[in-house]
């Protein structure tokens, strides 16, 4: 019962851990409109 | 009769071989890599143009109008540094921040030889800074340089990649030298299908935009992570490789008001690399619709002329495209 008891306690710990590590490492995007054009001769702007 | 050394057949070298053969003004495609019976098949299968050289890093070159170096590091520069002492201009497509440095020192005695090096002849360093020449025509004055790649081509270039994040960075701010020791990663948006990733500040090709934008108080490049082959999964003949990206914003001045151009590439990574070095190798010896000479070592940004150089990338399929929109919140 006891051994069982730290394993739970490990496995909780390890999630709360995995959990905050995941949200705080997502890089914020910033929000952005528009799009890509393909540049053509003869000036290439 | 122009003549055009090819030393190195991996993943760029074989793009670029099968370039130069098909470029009118080259006459004969030497191409030398470290297995002699390979060499001499792949000389068959470019046609009659092509030819097998048993030229080794660190022998003396044939009599050639031009060299194109697709090698790693170390054999890179064996090679441009005896095409520097025979006079024979050369372009290399090295893009690790050791390598350029120690490629850069050769500047003094290339001046002295009336020999061009170009260096940096890849997607970022290479169309990157063509890109970046573009770009700043459009304004009176510049501010701030950025350039990111996403994508390597070849096992060399993945080592060179995860070398160049894991390194201490240096970039060019305010006008002089500044270091970072752990960089963090940033979100730069490429060309679909490369979308979002996160990239890293690295040295590699900041030098090189320095010395072509004297006058510019910000230059900066990142790198993104390279993809990481899923084991058991072997690449197939024919397969082009993996796809890369380079995305480069230039800040600037137009008269009283402040803009931004951006332009983005997406092209497999080793057609983009072999395609830039043989173009560039075929100028340097008049080729390819135009002709580079300035003695010294130089990144392509200094060495041409960005709208038909462009306009010859497009023909051979490499395009170029440019963000229109805006940052909403």
């Amino acid at each position: 019962m006891k051994a069982f008891r730290r394993v739970m306690l490990v496995l909780g710990v390890a999630g709360i851990i995995g959990g905050v590590a995941r949200f705080r490492s997502k890089t914020p995007v910033p929000r952005s409109q528009g799009g890509w054009r393909e540049l053509e001769g003869p000036d290439f702007r | 009769v122009s003549r055009v050394l090819l030393v190195g057949l991996g993943d760029v070298g074989l793009r670029a071989a099968r370039q130069l053969v098909e470029t009118e003004g080259i006459d004969r495609v030497l191409l030398a890599g470290h297995r002699n019976r390979t060499v001499a098949h792949l000389a068959e299968t470019f046609g009659d143009r092509a030819e097998a050289s048993e030229f080794r890093p660190g022998d003396a070159l044939p009599e050639v109008d031009a060299v194109a170096c697709a090698l790693p590091d170390d054999l890179d520069v064996r090679v441009v540094t005896t095409a520097v002492e025979q006079g024979i201009p050369v372009a290399s497509c090295a893009d690790a921040a050791p390598t350029i440095d120690r490629l850069r020192a050769l500047g003094p005695t290339a001046r002295s030889r009336e020999v061009t090096v170009a260096l940096g002849c890849g997607l970022a360093p290479g169309l990157s800074d063509v890109l970046a020449r573009h770009a700043a025509s459009a304004f009176d004055e510049v501010d701030e340089i950025g350039v990111a790649r996403f994508g390597c081509s070849g096992p060399a270039s993945v080592a060179s990649v995860r070398a160049e994040r894991s390194a201490p960075a240096r970039d060019w701010y305010d006008g002089a030298w500044r270091s970072t020791a752990r960089p963090a990663e940033e979100i730069v948006w490429f060309p679909e299908p490369i979308g979002a990733r996160d990239c890293r500040t690295v040295t590699a090709g900041v030098a090189l935009l320095v010395d072509a934008f004297p006058g510019v108080p910000c230059v900066g490049v990142r790198l993104g992570e390279p993809q990481r082959r899923r084991i058991g999964v072997r690449r197939r003949v024919g397969d082009e490789g993996e796809w890369g990206a380079t995305r480069v914003e230039v800040y600037g001045r137009r008269g009283r008001e402040r803009a931004v151009v951006v332009y983005g590439v997406i092209e497999h990574t080793a057609v983009a690399t072999g395609t830039v070095l043989a173009l560039t190798a075929a100028q340097l010896c008049g080729a390819g619709g135009a002709t580079i000479h300035r003695p010294g070592v130089h990144g392509l940004a200094a060495l041409v002329d960005p709208v038909p150089f462009l306009a010859e990338l497009a023909s051979r399929g490499v395009r170029v495209a440019t963000f229109e929109g805006a940052a909403v919140g």
